[in-house]
């Protein structure tokens, strides 16, 4: 191993003396002397430039699946990573990153990286054995072969690969499928397809403000999301818009860091937030308040959506459903459509029920019905992919010649496919991504034979764990490509070491606010890591040596040449920009008007705003945003499994510098449920339904309601826990339009929990 | 619960048992000739001895005990520059003391002086025990601790070197300390339950504590039935009375709660 | 008045997202278990919502510090032009008298160097004319640097709830109180 790393490499491993280092670099650099004794000179305005100068500077971004895709700087010295900001030029990142992206420059060095391939002997052993990567694409390549010629196709080869690193060049993955054929494909989004097809119903795609007008709001509705934890760069715009006198209503089942600092917190039924909204569009009617001159002006379907609420749905019947009282849901709709404008996030979790896409769209029709869409300050703020618009070179890859595939609807889709409509005879095959475990179990002509895993972690992600281990049984052959032993590298039959950030070249994009960052490689892979689309390129020449013309991927990859080729005139436009070389100076905002939708062209069949829509009839739902019940109960009490501040799903938590902020997982229990079943905080209890259990301590807070348990979702390295344990693949309402598939339906979970 | 910090409690207690042994010596020589109480040889070697083993103890506490000599330069404002200081002089007067123990010439002066020295000590070492991150101990407790100590572990040990018609003088001195002690030990947790949060949860946690009670038992309330039952010292007491003190002092380090544990709820 | 430097604490502000403590620790790459800079929740006598409110802390830099007081060998210094109390470790015999010492829990025991060692306020960063790490990472700029001598938020306080009052060492961190919501819990619970 010595001969991969200096000597110096190897002692940052170590992370000795890391602060008298940093101060002898300092010294050396000539910023400054210190006397014996300790008081220093002082120094003059150079030594602001001289410490910078005293190292290399990069240019990164982060690549997770975050609303804040932060643009960093990162402090390179003698080719070590030694420690990272954020950018100053991005007046969203302001300079911060967050407790995770602090956390790189351990990740990067992280004693727990694997560091070159491996082959696990006898899958859940743990018996690894070193290969090279010779050794390890020729045994990947063997078997892709051996299923070619036992299927005639590759439809028996599938790919896992969701938001763990969300770099354009990072699509590579999928290009390197299409390079070898046409293989299965896990479709779908686990994340927000039911809110996407929804806002594609209403407005014909997904299109939020710039999340930095949100200090022209007046009102600011915060509905099932939680900025404070998951976007926290977005929080001094709130804080900023209630300075200048915004009332800032969050509405959530559980009393969230961000309910904390609002004005207002609702404690709402979880799954009832359709009813609310309607309740509310009720009530505006009643009183006059809709903007009548916009909706004639820019909707259709108003009339029927007016009947609907007419005779459906009451004030007071929404506040029986949502728990809401029926005066503060009258007074906030009142004050929101007063306020003009009136901003509404509409958060990811929110949607995650059977019912989701039909709750979007009704509090996208609020949002509609009282002027709020295409303006500054305003909207029914979701996402948006408008600064998406790269070449997609890594990604679009024709398969070999004779290929064949599956024959049927045109190919798979995710919400970031760009590729467009392929005119092909065979495609890929679609599968579930939602549905995991249950698609490979029940996978036929040909069976899904080997599974290849990037940018994802189905054992700590995917629903139904004891499903999913079931499911991973039947699999000949699996290929995970990652940076930790996960709970799936421990299934894996070969892991395969990628690249952090740091290691290549690529380009970020971000689907909240409108900066794009270039991200340039600070150092050298560390060990034998390579990029996703450095392995790629290793499987074709691997595929190629066995059989030629087996794959098309090119077999030599620079990752700043491919880097390079993603950008197309449409970005530099959009950005301001001769060239990418720009971006080395910082990152750009997009030149984008900060309201979406201020040309209130909407992209629906009729060009207008669809409070009635067909296609959404079509599609098997309801017309209008109709009230949909919640999925019955299935337990005592609902089981919430939303995000934690200290990790992105199953990233970051493992580190040790994490644990010493957050060291274990608690479930969260009202203390009257607790004392109910002799549990007090502290105590180690189980939690458990009829898919499995799961055992940890109990943390007791009224922050939930009395109905609920929470716990986060993360992986702790070390540690068995594993919320999939509890939760299933009940599907969302929506989805499939869109993204391929149905959403899932992770906060309609229920179960119980009782002393061990 | 901090760690028990044992270098530190042999240092203390082995530290204020050599003051013990040398005051009380001095004491004795006071009451009667001076020069001819008891066996001053054995007596003075055996303070020595143990000062040097609580210095020895107190490197294990260190990092780098090969700094410990650069522990003197900050007397204007360590207390703990200053024990190392007044604990030095202390040991040197030992010395001298022995030397002319040795050679036959017993010094009153230096014997008083030694005395005097071990006593300063004892204050300015407890000064160094008395931080404000410990309000339990950020007052006149530690002093009062750490004399009780040296009287305790000094008029028990005594019995070893003093001739036998010094043991009643022995036995009051011993007697009244235990009870002095015993009164003081029950009640201050109780004080400190009336105290701020830290100083409250400082008295829960001795209170609750088994050692606690097994230490009053043995270090004091044995003892004193001994003393009362008796009138006399036997040799197996001032083991005994060692035993409890170190107890006491594994206590006052590992029970004694630090302010910033308390860090976010009300003080 | 000499400069004085601090922190000032909004925990009105402040999300709790610890961005602060581990700035510090990107930094300054700490051996894993010591930590300079942590959030400590709230407890719900002070703030009814369990954590969700926090203070965040490293080293108060103290006008009169105890841990420079206490320092056998005189490990600790505090500089003339601005304050910041500056821990040499190069001196430190690890003696763990200043970790004794500190109210606030400020130093640390380092167990791989066997030195404490504390926050001194990055002034390797100051001295450049740079934000400490801490203090430029804030995303909501709770956490910033203050001069105690210039700081004029009259809405602020030296001890709050949970801070415990140590006028002898007189800490140089000011506070503003976190605030609550109008709460509407469930009618149907």
């Amino acid at each position: 191993m010595k001969e991969f790393l200096s000597e110096q490499v190897e002692k940052a491993i170590g992370c000795p003396m890391t602060r008298r280092r940093f101060l002898k670099g300092l010294l050396a650099a000539g910023v400054l002397a210190s006397a014996p004794g300790g008081l220093l000179r002082p120094l003059d305005t150079e030594a602001a430039v001289a410490f910078e100068e005293s190292y290399q500077v990069f240019r990164n971004a982060c690549p997770r699946n975050c609303y804040d895709t932060c643009s960093l700087k990162t402090f390179v010295k003698d080719g070590i990573v030694r420690f990272i900001e954020g950018a100053p030029e991005s007046t969203f990142t302001a300079g911060g990153s967050c407790v995770k992206g602090y956390t790189y420059p351990r990740r990067v060095y992280s004693p727990d990286r694997i560091k070159f391939p491996m082959k696990q002997e006898g899958r859940g052993s743990g018996n690894w054995k070193r290969i090279s990567w010779d050794e390890a694409m020729e045994t990947i390549a063997g078997k892709i072969i051996e299923i070619k010629e036992k299927d005639g196709s590759l439809l028996g080869l599938a790919l896992s690969k969701y938001s763990g690193n969300f770099s354009i060049t990072n699509y590579g993955v999928e290009g390197m499928m299409s390079s070898l054929g046409y293989t299965t494909r896990l479709v779908g989004t686990p994340c927000w397809p039911a809110g996407i097809d929804a806002q594609n119903y209403d407005m014909g795609d997904m299109w939020c403000n710039d999340p930095e007008d949100m200090v022209h709001s007046r009102y600011i509705i915060l509905w099932g999301v939680n900025p404070a934890w998951c976007s926290i760069h977005s929080m001094k715009y709130i804080y900023e818009a209630q300075e200048r006198g915004a009332k800032v209503v969050v509405i959530d089942p559980v009393f969230t860091q961000t309910a904390a600092k609002a004005d207002m917190y609702w404690q709402v039924k979880t799954a009832s937030d359709g009813a609310l909204a309607l309740g509310m569009a009720r009530h505006l009617l009643d009183r006059g308040l809709v903007d009548r001159n916009w909706i004639s002006d820019h909707s259709v379907g108003f009339p029927e959506f007016e009947a609907y609420l007419k005779e459906q749905i009451t004030l007071e019947w929404a506040s029986r459903e949502s728990g809401v009282p029926a005066a503060q849901i009258a007074r906030v709709a009142e004050e929101y459509a007063g306020a003009k404008p009136g901003a509404i996030w509409i958060g990811y979790g929110l949607q995650r029920h059977t019912n989701g896409g039909h709750t979007v769209r009704a509090i996208d029709a609020l949002a509609a019905m009282t002027g709020n869409i295409g303006k500054v300050g305003g909207g029914a703020r979701y996402g948006h992919l408008q600064t998406w618009g790269f070449n997609y070179h890594a990604m679009i890859m024709a398969p070999p010649e004779g290929s064949k595939g599956w024959v049927g609807k045109t190919g798979p889709m995710g919400e970031f496919d760009f590729a467009g409509q392929r005119d092909a005879q065979y495609s890929d095959r679609a599968i579930n991504i939602n549905k995991t475990a249950q698609e490979l179990l029940d996978a036929d002509n040909p069976p899904v034979r080997m599974l290849w895993v990037s940018c994802k972690n189905p054992l700590s992600q995917d629903f139904d764990r004891n499903k999913m281990l079931k499911a991973f049984n039947k699999l000949e052959m699996v290929v995970v490509v990652d940076q930790f032993f996960t709970h799936t590298v421990d299934l894996a039959d070969i892991v395969l070491p990628v690249t952090t950030l740091f290691e290549e070249w690529t380009v970020n994009a971000s689907y909240w606010h409108y900066w794009v960052g270039i991200n340039e490689q600070a150092i050298r892979p560390m060990y034998e890591a390579k990029s996703n689309i450095e392995i790629a390129a290793a499987l074709s020449a691997a595929m190629n040596r066995l059989s030629p013309g087996s794959c098309t991927y090119p077999a030599q990859i620079d990752t700043k040449e491919w880097m390079v080729k993603e950008f197309n005139k449409g970005i530099y436009d959009l950005l301001g920009i001769e060239s990418w070389e720009d971006l080395r100076k910082g990152p750009r905002k997009a030149r984008m008007p900060q309201a979406s939708w201020h040309d209130l062209r909407f992209k629906t069949p009729s060009g207008q705003y669809e409070f009635r829509s067909e296609l959404c009839e079509e599609h098997g739902h309801k017309a209008l945003p109709e009230f949909i019940s919640p999925r019955p109960s299935q337990g005592p009490l609902r089981l919430l499994t939303p995000h934690c501040k200290f990790n992105i799903h199953s990233q970051f938590n493992n580190l040790d510098w994490m644990r010493d902020f957050n060291p274990e997982p608690f479930v969260y229990v009202h203390p009257d449920t607790a004392r109910g079943k002799g549990i007090r905080d502290g105590d180690r209890v189980r939690v458990f339904n009829r898919l499995g259990e799961m055992r940890l301590k109990a943390r007791l807070t009224n922050n939930v309601p009395r109905d609920v348990l929470m716990m986060y979702e993360a992986w702790f390295s070390g540690n068995e826990y594993n919320c999939q344990n509890l939760v299933d693949d009940e599907p969302a309402d929506m989805g499939a339009y869109k993204t391929g598939a149905p959403g899932v339906a992770i906060h309609d979970q229920f179960a119980d929990v009782a002393r061990i | 619960m901090s760690g028990m910090e044992l270098p530190l409690v042999v240092f203390t207690v082995l530290g204020q048992a050599a003051v013990g042994i040398v005051l009380l010596s001095a004491v004795r020589q006071w009451a009667g000739h001076p020069g001819s109480e008891g066996n001053l040889r054995a007596e003075w070697i055996v303070a020595g001895a143990l000062l040097f083993l609580a210095f020895v103890a107190s490197l294990f506490h260190l990092g780098h005990p090969t700094g410990a000599f650069r522990t003197l330069v900050h007397l204007r404002t360590s207390w703990l520059s200053r024990e190392v200081l007044l604990f030095g002089i202390f040991g040197i007067l030992i010395l001298a003391v022995l030397w002319g123990v040795l050679r036959g010439a017993f010094s009153g002066v230096l014997t008083a002086l030694a005395a005097l020295a071990g006593v300063l000590a004892l204050w300015v070492s407890a000064m160094a025990y008395a931080p404000p991150a410990f309000p339990a101990l950020h007052n006149g407790l530690p002093i009062v601790f750490f004399l009780l100590t040296a009287v305790l572990v000094g008029s028990s040990g005594a019995v070893y070197f003093a001739p036998p018609e010094k043991e009643a003088l022995l036995v009051r001195i011993l007697g009244s300390a235990l009870v002095v002690g015993l009164v003081l030990y029950l009640v201050v947790p109780w004080v400190w339950l009336s105290g701020g949060t830290v100083m409250r949860m400082t008295g829960e946690a001795y209170y609750a504590s088994a050692l606690y009670w097994i230490r009053l038992a043995v270090g004091f309330v044995l003892p004193i039935l001994v003393l009362a039952l008796s009138r006399r010292i036997p040799l197996w007491l001032p083991v005994v009375v060692l035993a409890g003190e170190v107890m006491g002092r594994i206590l006052f380090f590992s029970h004694v709660v630090h302010s910033a544990v308390n860090l976010g709820t009300p003080y | 008045m000499k400069k004085q430097l601090g922190f000032f604490i909004d925990a009105r502000r402040c999300i709790g997202c610890f961005t602060c403590a581990m700035a510090c620790k990107n930094q300054y790459n700490q051996e894993p278990g010591v930590v300079w800079r942590t959030l400590y929740p709230l407890g719900e006598a002070v703030y009814p919502h369990r954590e969700r409110a926090f203070y965040s802390l490293a080293c108060n830099h103290c006008r009169r510090p105890t841990c420079l007081e206490v320092c056998p060998v005189n490990a600790y210094s505090k500089r003339e032009k601005d304050g910041v109390v500056v821990h040499h470790q190069d001196k430190c015999i690890g003696c763990g008298n200043c970790i004794r010492s500190c109210p606030y829990g400020a130093p640390r025991y380092n167990p791989v160097l066997k030195k404490a060692e504390k926050c001194s306020l990055c002034w390797e960063r100051l001295d450049a004319g740079l934000k400490p790490a801490c203090v430029l990472s804030c995303p909501v700029e709770a956490l910033q640097l203050l001069d105690v001598e210039a700081f004029t938020r009259v809405d602020a306080v030296q001890y709050p709830p949970g801070f415990p009052a140590f006028p002898k060492l007189d800490p140089s961190v000011r506070f503003v109180a976190p605030r609550q919501p109008i709460v509407f819990l469930r009618e149907d619970l």
